[in-house]
């Protein structure tokens, strides 16, 4: 596994998805186009997403560069610093972005300016700036073409300082997390907590509509969603503190790979669900209705992956050291 | 005065030995991830029932919910089994844990709440969602509160426990 390449794929996403998202959502605003909204609503949880991916993937593309000569370990960390203060901002927004979704569903016409989309374009400006940050302070680590001689001094401008003091230092926050067994403990306990709210909401979703207890409508279990969504959000938080309390002992490991491909899979699946008709078929089905194949094949997909994604987790302890460094 | 010697004694059976120290991921891992399964089934479809009678997305009618003490069922056996296996595995580790008593006692605690439920909310067809939702308020809190001491419970036994292994 190349986690340099890795990081170069998927870096482009968090920086450049986010502008675009950005700049759909402000393109909406004069001719109120919920399409285009909706769009830009849509990009940003994605860019979320893939943003851990990105940010997990540095770890190993440090490892692989970090004895070259001319590489600074300042530099590098000065970037991971960077990338923890966006990556905060980038998940605010797109779970903003999710409220936003779930807000204007079954709305007729387009949803009026809410506070929800408020936030969304205050905190998607915060992060396309930021993103642009973490881009340039990667950039130094390795382009000396663009390197002015700034990335040396201590940062030059106001605003450029005055963030840097926002940036947490990546080995702080390391040694933050796993100073306390106890603190390590009650992360892992939430970590199961949540998995038991998200297994619960959408698995009962799902069991609809594979056909399990017809009585319910599906519309209605449609809207424990939310309840999925922050189980899914504590894990979220709670794993990546993990990580970046263990980066290494995560990084060179496949079934925590093979989990977050697992977790990307999820949202494609959840996409699907609700950008093809499947959501809209079975969105009005009442008691003892079924649902069509499509709606099926996405529900088994889901249920299926999310007992995948527990296997994977299960067996990270079991995997450890797997990967090999490629040098 | 050390651990009971019984608990060697299982430690040292072929079994025991097997699922400790296996390098086959169907040994220890496999049991411990049914463990999972059980949890995210018995706690997930409980938690389910608990947040609808609390006031949770109140268009689901209360009545068919009752197909879900099903699943709470299977996925308790499944972690009751493995849980025994679990044990096995480890008998020092687990049987010298004060936390592993803890955790058994809330377990017990939780499911007596979840018959009482079952009872009290399920049992009479002729209710209204109303009148379910408030005979089986508090015991939806109650049950939340216990499940979720019981999977911190649960947890923590990895960072509890005194011994590993019998101390030779």
């Amino acid at each position: 596994m190349n986690f340099a390449h890795l990081h170069l794929l998927l870096n482009h996403f968090p920086i450049i998805g986010t502008i675009v998202g950005l700049g759909l959502f402000l393109v909406s605003l004069p001719g109120k186009n919920e399409d285009l909204r909706r769009a830009s609503l849509i990009i940003f949880p994605t860019m979320a997403l893939i943003a851990i991916m990105t940010f997990f993937s540095g770890v190993g593309a440090q490892g692989a560069i970090k004895k070259d000569p001319g590489v600074s370990e300042a530099l590098i960390e000065r970037h991971q610093g960077a990338a923890m203060l966006a990556m905060v901002f980038m998940e605010i927004t797109g779970a903003l972005s999710l409220v936003a979704l779930w807000k204007a569903q079954g709305k007729a016409r387009p949803a009026s300016w809410n506070r929800s989309l408020s936030a969304v374009l205050l905190f998607s400006v915060v992060t396309v700036l930021l993103m642009a940050r973490v881009g340039t302070t990667g950039g130094d680590i390795r382009h000396p073409e663009i390197v002015s001689g700034q990335a040396e001094r201590a940062d030059a401008t106001g605003i450029s300082r005055m963030v840097r003091a926002f940036e947490p230092s990546p080995g702080r926050v390391a040694e933050l997390m796993t100073t306390s067994k106890w603190w390590w403990a009650f992360m892992m306990d939430m970590h199961f907590v949540g998995l038991a709210l998200l297994i619960g909401a959408v698995g009962i979703l799902d069991l609809r509509m594979l056909g399990f207890a017809k009585q319910i409508p599906i519309s209605s279990v449609h809207r424990l969603l939310p309840w999925a969504m922050l189980g899914f959000a504590i894990n979220l938080i709670t794993g990546v503190l993990a990580f970046t309390g263990m980066d290494q002992y995560y990084t060179y490991d496949w079934a925590f790979w093979l989990k977050m491909l697992a977790i990307l899979l999820l949202g494609l699946n959840a996409a699907a669900f609700y950008l093809t008709d499947a959501f809209h078929s079975v969105e009005n089905l009442g008691p003892g209705d079924d649902a069509p194949p499509l709606a099926k094949f996405i529900a088994a997909t889901s249920l299926f992956l999310w007992f995948a994604v527990i296997t994977l987790g299960r067996y990270i302890q079991s995997f450890a050291d797997t990967i090999t460094v490629h040098k | 005065m050390g651990p009971p010697v019984f608990l060697q004694a299982i430690e040292d059976t072929g079994f025991s030995t097997w699922l400790r120290e296996s390098e086959s991921p169907f040994a220890f891992y496999f049991i411990l991830l049914f463990h999972t399964f059980g949890l995210a089934l018995l706690v997930g479809a409980n938690a389910v029932v608990d947040l609808r009678l609390l006031g949770v997305a109140q268009a689901i009618p209360i009545a068919p919910l009752k197909r879900l003490f099903k699943i709470m069922w299977i996925g308790f056996t499944m972690n009751a089994l493995t849980g025994v296996l679990l044990v096995l595995a480890y008998p020092t580790k687990t049987l010298t844990n004060w936390d592993f008593y803890a955790k058994l006692t809330i377990i017990g605690f939780a499911v007596w709440v979840m018959q009482k439920l079952k009872n009290q909310v399920f049992e009479d067809a002729s209710l209204t969602d109303v009148d379910r939702m408030a005979r089986g308020a508090s015991l939806a809190k109650w049950s939340l509160v216990l499940w979720f001491a019981a999977i911190t419970a649960g947890r923590l036994l990895a960072y509890t426990y005194k011994y590993l292994t019998y101390p030779s």
